[in-house]
């Protein structure tokens, strides 16, 4: 029965194969077309090792070429990579897809590679083995979505600040998916080549890698299976098309497209986006426990978390900071006030790592200011902050957006996920506890399944400390986290950032509620023009007349009201 | 030696009017539109469908095929645009919308012409040679590097000096601001596709004059130029995709002079990857602003 249909079967496993190695880049936000030069180069340096008699007798010898094609396709990647990740969006779409154009021209001109007639070589992948390796990285995808690296990819790729805060290593994590995607175009190339017995430099060609993209994105590349769903459906259209009596070659075209276009503008997440939506929709149950006691212990009252001597920042001859020192001990609240523009943001974007100083040193939790590597060093040193411009995880639910934030207090599980060990299952459940805890503690527990854009701006806020809180932090870093709420709103969010403060945690709190920030903070800190003009104890602060006049304005008089 | 130039030349400019509809694109919406090369196909065949049916001459056929080409880009801007406007994936998506488009009217074309390649009417325009010191140039080759010069200098004096321009120019520089100023941003959005796709067909038909023929792979064959000739001359720069044109065009021909001809596709990807690599922003792009 299926006999007249192997290589249909097999072009759909092929298919999929290839789209995974989009889909584990598009995952993690990286709009990368180089597979067809890595399946290309992996492919033709496998021609040179697999052997041309089976293994032992009976096994295929393209078990030999799978494992170099992985490892060419994985370092091709790398080697491309340390140059063009520095780049993004269509920047890096193009410089990869360069890459792969340059490496068929390369191959044509060849001498061993027999140039542009390529090479004949053995069937030697045989139907079943290219659908045992779909399932095997089926399996790894499945597997890789509740995890610690599954998350931190789905991080990165909706917003690359906000997970580097979160103490993600987003240049690691880009270069994990960069050479993942290698990796499994490399198996792509070995396998396409070994089932139709031939090899030439133009078959790993542009409309190759459009047709990875298209059967990526039609699957959906935000859950596991999508790839399958896409390569199934692309392949079963001209099959349908023909047992219906329509055999005009145009047609075929017409309708991928057709079929494209409709599930770009209507489902956005791909078809596995529909299946996923046919299953009922389960809102998270709260455990009931959500103690974890193995957190490490917050530093002692009084002992330095942060001390900085003549911190500046300019961006070509606009001075944003000059000249600030900044000493903050454990258990402090500290507040920073001031008008608009006077650099506020731009001193806490330096304190966590964001930007790094262009005058000034000093650190803050043991990390040297202007040290390399990013916000996530900062982030594991137990620095947590939230965004003037709430920058949650747009397509996570609420919970996975507070899991996140568990990124520097857990261990990776993705490595214990796969051999199903008990202790990755702890680990998660671990983070699940810590991130309910949160959300308990700002009060959304009750919207744990809902997508932060159906929340109120109020809850948004409240959202982003649940998450920075998730890490544990020593030192909490909050960016006007009251803007856009209404009094009743700020004046819980005040009793919420005591209370953070009486449980250990140091607060840097950038504001312009000014009675919300007397009466949270123990000290206060007044910037005008990128330079720290009163400091001291909060009602004293704010009667100096030179802070009336720089920030209230001169004629203000009474009492400050919750804005 | 000079001869290979002239051919740089020619065939760089062809380049530079396909590229400087792509720019025109990204550098006013953001957005890398790639159903560009399927509208550059289509350009050469409404081209010759024009010229044979209608027997219309050149001065009549550029117009034509213009104004063709304006209406496929406010129905792409309709279809694989629009719907997509404020959507948190806007840009990606509309990479993706894009090529569909593109393989829609492609398989479109290919309902209607099939895939053999169609010709112009032979005899169709004068095959006339000229010599310049020791350069043999065809009437064609210098109609299309006129074509070429007269319409990239029209669209930088229209961007640059017409109030169409500016309320451009003002989208580009912020959508939002702009809408609030009363610039009527569907319009400009789709008058930006009309025109780049316009210009697109323009090339396209330019290209398929030159070949005698075109072929549903002719915007293919050019996509790939044409992503190097935008990034080398500064992704949204209009200067800079005509300087990155001539030069691509230049350098090619170079290559086959030196090289084996069969090297001559690694040039434009070496030289992209390089500037890529070295100075993103082109060689004539305007520094990018990171945000924070």
């Amino acid at each position: 029965m299926l006999a007249g249909y192997d290589t249909l079967i097999t072009t759909i496993a092929l298919g999929a194969i290839l789209a995974y190695s989009f889909h584990v880049v598009l995952m993690a936000g990286q709009l990368s077309l180089g597979q067809a030069g890595f399946a290309s180069l992996a492919a033709y340096t496998s021609t040179l090792f697999v052997p041309d008699q089976p293994l032992f007798g009976s096994l295929s010898p393209v078990l030999i070429g799978l494992p170099v094609g992985a490892a060419v396709g994985a370092a091709a990647a790398l080697l491309l990579g340390l140059p063009v990740l520095r780049l993004r969006g269509v920047f890096l779409a193009i410089a990869t897809l360069a890459f792969g154009e340059m490496v068929r021209v390369f191959m044509t001109n060849a001498e061993w590679t027999n140039g542009a007639l390529g090479l004949r070589l053995e069937k030697w992948a045989t139907i079943d083995l290219v659908w045992l390796i779909l399932a095997v990285l089926t399996y790894l995808f499945w597997r890789l979505g509740p995890s610690r690296t599954g998350r931190a990819f789905a991080a990165v790729r909706e917003d690359e600040l906000a997970a580097g805060s979160m103490g993600v290593d987003v240049v690691r994590t880009r270069m994990t998916s960069f050479m993942a995607s290698g990796a499994i175009a490399g198996v792509y190339g070995v396998l396409f080549t070994y089932f139709f017995g031939r090899i030439t430099p133009g078959a790993f060609d542009f409309s190759m890698t459009v047709d990875g993209l298209v059967t990526a994105v039609l699957g959906g590349y935000l859950i596991f299976f999508g790839p399958l769903l896409g390569a199934g459906f692309l392949t079963a259209v001209p099959e349908l098309q023909e047992a219906l009596g329509f055999d005009a070659g145009w047609i075929h075209p017409l309708l991928t497209g057709v079929l494209l276009l409709a599930v770009v503008l209507y489902l956005p997440g791909g078809l596995s986006s529909l299946a996923a939506r046919l299953r009922p929709r389960r809102t998270p149950t709260p455990p009931q426990d959500t103690a974890v006691d193995d957190l490490r212990p917050l530093p002692e009252p009084g002992s330095t978390v942060a001390r900085v001597r003549g911190l500046g920042k300019s961006y070509g001859a606009v001075q944003a900071v000059r000249d600030v020192d900044i000493d903050l001990a454990s258990g402090e609240v500290l507040g920073v006030i001031g008008p608009n523009g006077a650099g506020k943001t731009t001193l806490i974007n330096m304190l966590t790592g964001l930007e790094p100083p262009t005058a000034g040193e000093g650190d803050v939790l043991g990390v040297a200011l202007g040290s390399r590597g990013g916000a996530h060093r900062y982030a594991q040193a137990g620095v947590s902050r939230t965004f003037q411009h709430s920058k949650l995880f747009g397509r996570l639910t609420v919970l996975d957006n507070v899991l996140v934030g568990t990124h520097v207090v857990s261990r990776g599980t993705y490595g214990r996920r796969l051999v199903w060990l008990p202790s990755a299952r702890r680990d998660e459940r671990r983070a699940t506890r810590l991130a309910w805890a949160q959300l308990r503690r700002v009060g959304l527990a009750d919207k744990a399944g809902l997508r932060p854009a159906t929340l109120s701006y109020g809850d948004q806020r409240r959202l982003e400390i649940a998450r920075a809180l998730a890490a544990h932090p020593t030192l909490l870093v909050l960016d006007e986290p009251a803007a856009g709420m209404n009094h009743v709103e700020a004046a819980e969010l005040a009793e919420l950032i005591r209370s953070l403060a009486e449980d250990g945690i140091t607060v840097l709190l950038i504001e312009h509620n000014v009675k919300m920030v007397v009466d949270t903070c123990t000290r206060l800190v007044v910037m005008n023009f990128g330079e720290v003009i009163a400091e001291g104890e909060p009602r004293e602060v704010i009667s100096d007349p030179a802070v009336i006049e720089a920030y209230l304005g001169a004629d203000e008089t009474g009492e400050p009201e919750y804005a | 030696m000079l001869q290979q130039l002239a051919n740089g030349v020619f065939a760089g400019s062809i380049y530079a009017l396909f590229a400087i509809g792509f720019t025109l694109v990204f550098g006013i919406l953001r957005q890398l539109n790639l159903a560009h090369p399927a509208i550059f196909t289509g350009g050469a065949f409404v081209g010759i469908e024009l010229a044979t049916r209608l027997g219309l001459p050149l001065w009549a056929l550029v117009p034509a095929v213009a104004a063709v080409g304006a209406l496929a880009g406010v129905l792409l801007e309709r279809v694989a645009f629009r719907p997509l406007a404020g959507r948190d994936d806007e840009h990606f998506a509309g990479l993706i919308s894009s090529v569909a488009f593109g393989g829609i009217l492609i398989a479109a074309l290919q309902a209607r012409y099939g895939t053999e390649p169609r010709s112009f009417p032979s005899g169709y325009f004068p095959n006339r040679l000229f010599e310049f010191g020791g350069i043999s140039v065809t009437l064609m080759q210098l109609v299309t590097l006129g074509l070429a010069l007269v319409l990239m200098l029209g669209l930088a004096w229209l961007v640059s000096s017409t109030p169409m321009g500016r309320a451009m120019r003002a989208v580009a520089e912020n959508p939002r601001a702009a809408k609030v100023l009363g610039v009527n941003a569907g319009l400009v959005t789709s008058g930006t596709y009309a025109l780049s796709s316009a210009l697109g067909t323009v090339a396209g038909a330019l290209l398929a004059l030159n070949l005698g023929q075109a072929d549903r792979d002719l915007g293919a064959s050019i996509e790939l130029i044409g992503f190097a000739v935008i990034i080398v001359g500064g992704l949204g720069s209009l200067w800079g995709a005509m300087a990155a044109g001539l030069i691509l065009g230049i350098a090619e021909a170079m290559t086959v002079s030196y090289f084996d001809s069969t090297w001559k596709g690694l040039v434009p990807f070496a030289l992209l990857f390089v500037i890529l690599v070295l100075r993103p922003r082109g060689l004539f792009g305007a520094v990018k602003v990171r945000e924070v």
